[in-house]
């Protein structure tokens, strides 16, 4: 029998609480777009390099890799094609077979039935795509949809001060246990260049609405059972 | 043990000559962070193989460094050896500069070995000067001959920079030759013992200083107290080769070949096949127990045209490194005067000479053993498919400015090592000031791109050179941004990298600027030009 946690990769904690399953379900695909799409797609795979798998990725020659290894990435173990050209299909076929996470960059375009056998193949041999941007076709095959629904940076001012962090709101739609929306309050970076879950009681606005939304979660999840009893 | 008498010819500085710097200009080439090697210039100023670059940026600061690359110093010692080839066609490349021939034949041919050496030596001095495109090189970076009754001693008479440049050891007079020599020398690149540091330590702490007393020891004593390497090191000390090859053991030559199907311009195809087959031939070496140490790569084209090499490998030759011979080989010779006219039809391997695979041994926790297959091989396949320098990892470098930090080498450079360790931030900053400060930028562009950025009346915002700000930035326009109001920015913060070094100095005001859109970048200013450089995604 297989365990939970042996179909999944894990994911930094902060960010576990977007998944059903706590962590990346092994062959699926994790869609990431918004403002910080790239800083949340390197904070996703954190975890894979940390247990030992092999990130790449393709398409992607702008990450920063200072950043990459300030928010707690292993580089040492990510390997980076920057140009895959035409062959882009093929490349990611290649190496559907041996790494386990890929990050897929957003001007990267597969024809329509090259996506489908990836796919096809990625189930079939559990390794797990991050499609940072809108590259085609993973954008319409997501499993799950993370979206950086607000971002806004603090420490700046107009003419003092500096960038020190930014708090964004995450949002993860996806199909089958993760079809109801999870969102997740985060500093990424914090001060420290780290992610790092926002404390719901620093922010009041926030705070409320969240109580709010966890109430209404309850009070689903107390009625249901009564609903179906009846 | 006439048969083995070698000659060994040494070009040195070759991985700074192959780089293309020229050898009055201070220069170093680095890799792992260490100086290999360095230009007669640099090391007047004291700058030596083996230190840090730190350290070798102290002692020169005008130093330019580059990276090694063993492919490239393989493919430009092509011209040398095309020019020895009218010498003999038997010459064994080990590296990139450092080739080795038995001089049996060719010595009896030529009327002895200091006529030989003599021929050898000019011939392998015109070839430099023609690399070089120059008539004269100083003494330091001439070719240097050493032959001797075995390898071992053939290379140390070779290497020193102290010795002639032709040294010729009598036969029968390797241990006289020998006997002064330090022992350390046992540690040397070209010694067949492999992993020698340990037994090279305890020898001196036993007080066996010189090579000369090593061989003053009984055989039987040392191969009780030490095992097999410490027979190597008493039979090498003495000037005898160690490993004999053993080219009477198997049946026939293991030649394995593979027509190009059709043929070829691409040198990636013919590498693909010939990994193939040096997987087939270490393949059925290693079932009988056996390395191979020396292999023939002949490559033809389809006007019939054969580029052919030995190439010798000091322990033994895995598949890869096999491959890699044969990419060197055909680069040099595809991009050479006397390269092929047609297509690629046919690559050949021939082990000539094997040696019984004694085997590695590996640490206890893992090691090479730990390197994921699955992983190599999709990776090598893709370098196959795009070329080689399209599979990067991420190497940091020490500096302020992010270009210079973060850097991409090719995997094909580096090597496939699951234990390489990336320097984190945190482990550089402190001693470079100017740098950014965290958060870094997420996003960094490989090219930065033109901006226009304009104060509240429309004026372009110009900073001067005592750091002073024409006007509020307000509002910004790029290519790749579009047009933005600027709603928040910070700095400038200067930077004045180099000053002394017109080529490369930096003199820039950096900004961080938040735009009204939430998006936050960082940009530069360099003559009085406004450049995108990161954004903070």
């Amino acid at each position: 029998m297989a365990l939970a946690h042996d179909r999944t990769f894990p994911v930094v904690d902060e960010l576990s609480g977007l998944f059903a399953d706590r962590g990346i379900r092994r062959g699926s695909t994790i869609g990431v777009t918004g403002d910080a799409a790239v800083s949340l797609a390197v904070a996703l795979s954190i975890g894979v390099a940390r247990s030992g798998g092999w990130v790449v990725a393709v398409g992607l020659p702008f990450v920063g890799s200072m950043a990459a290894s300030e928010l707690g990435a292993e580089l040492s173990r990510w390997a980076f094609i920057d140009r895959p050209g035409n062959q882009a299909g093929d490349v990611v076929h290649a190496l559907t077979a041996s790494v386990d996470l890929i990050l897929v960059g957003p001007d990267i375009k597969l024809r329509a039935d090259h996506g489908r056998k990836i796919v096809a193949r990625m189930r079939e041999r559990g390794t797990s795509v991050i499609a940072v941007g809108n590259p085609r076709p993973f954008h319409s095959r997501a499993d799950v949809s993370l979206r950086i629904k607000r971002a806004a940076w603090t420490g700046i001012g107009s003419g003092h001060g500096r960038l020190i962090s930014r708090r964004v709101e995450v949002e993860a739609i996806g199909r089958g246990a993760n079809a109801s929306p999870r969102r997740q309050l985060l500093w990424l970076p914090d001060g420290k260049g780290r992610l790092s879950i926002i404390d719901q009681s620093d922010g009041v606005k926030n705070s409320s609405r969240l109580i709010r939304a966890e109430n209404k979660k309850v009070f689903s999840e107390l009625t249901e059972p009564a609903l179906r009893a009846s | 043990m006439t048969d083995a008498r070698t000659l060994v010819l040494v070009i040195p500085h070759w991985p700074t000559i192959a780089a293309g710097v020229a050898y009055n200009c201070p220069a170093a080439v680095m890799h792992m962070n260490r100086v290999v090697d360095a230009t007669p210039a640099a090391v007047e100023q004291r700058v030596v193989p083996g230190i840090r670059r730190r350290e070798a940026q102290r002692l020169c600061p005008n130093l330019e460094m580059i990276d090694d690359n063993e492919a490239r110093n393989a493919r430009r010692f092509h011209l040398i050896v095309a020019a020895l080839e009218s010498v003999t066609p038997r010459v064994e490349i080990s590296a990139g500069g450092w080739c080795s021939f038995p001089t049996r034949g060719p010595s009896r041919y030529f009327g002895g070995d200091q006529t030989l050496a003599q021929l050898v030596a000019e011939r392998a001095l015109d070839a430099l000067c023609n690399t070089l495109s120059v008539t004269e090189v100083p003494r330091v970076i001439k070719p240097r001959v050493g032959i001797a009754d075995s390898r071992f001693t053939a290379c140390l008479a070779a290497f020193p920079k102290n010795l002639p440049l032709i040294q010729i050891v009598a036969p029968g007079t390797n241990s006289q030759f020998l006997a002064p020599f330090p022992v350390d020398t046992l540690g040397n690149k070209d010694s067949p013992l492999v992993d020698a540091a340990d037994l090279i330590d305890v020898f001196r702490r036993l007080g066996l200083r010189t090579l000369g007393d090593v061989a003053s020891l009984p055989s039987d004593h040392l191969l009780a107290r030490f095992g097999s390497p410490g027979l190597l090191a008493h039979q090498l000390s003495l000037g005898i080769d160690g490993r004999t090859p053993q080219t009477h053991l198997i049946s026939d030559v293991v030649t394995e070949e593979s027509e190009i199907e059709p043929p070829t311009d691409r040198t990636e195809t013919a590498v693909f096949l010939a990994k193939a087959l040096a997987e087939e031939i270490h393949k059925r070496l290693s079932s009988e127990g056996l390395a191979c140490a020396r292999i023939l790569v002949e490559v033809e084209s389809e006007h019939g045209e054969v580029c052919s090499r030995y190439w010798r490998h000091e322990h033994h030759f895995t598949p890869t490194a096999i491959t890699d011979r044969v990419r060197w080989q055909l680069e040099g010779w595809c991009h050479s005067t006397t390269g092929p006219t047609g297509r690629l039809s046919l690559v050949r391997l021939v082990a000539d000479e094997v040696v019984p695979d004694d085997g590695r041994q590996l640490g206890f926790w893992g090691g090479e053993a730990f390197i994921d297959e699955r992983v190599v091989r999709s990776l090598t396949r893709i370098q196959g498919m795009l070329g080689s320098d399209a599979v990067t990892v991420v190497e940091h470098r020490e500096g302020r400015r992010l270009s210079d930090i973060e850097q991409r080498v090719s995997l094909a450079v580096t090597g496939f090592d699951p234990d390489r360790s990336v320097a984190t931030p945190e482990a550089t900053a402190a001693p470079w000031p100017g740098r950014l400060p965290a958060p870094l930028p997420a996003v960094v562009f490989q090219q930065t791109q033109q901006l226009i950025v304009t104060d509240a009346e429309g004026q372009p915002v110009r900073v001067n050179g005592r750091g002073q700000i024409g006007g509020d930035p307000a509002h910004i326009q790029g290519e790749l941004l579009g047009s933005h109001l600027i709603v928040g920015w910070g700095g400038p913060w200067f930077l004045d990298e180099r000053w002394w070094d017109p080529a490369r100095k930096h003199r820039q005001a950096r900004f961080q600027l938040l735009l009204a859109d939430g998006t936050a970048h960082l940009c530069v200013v360099q003559s009085e030009q406004w450049w995108l450089e990161a954004s903070y995604e």
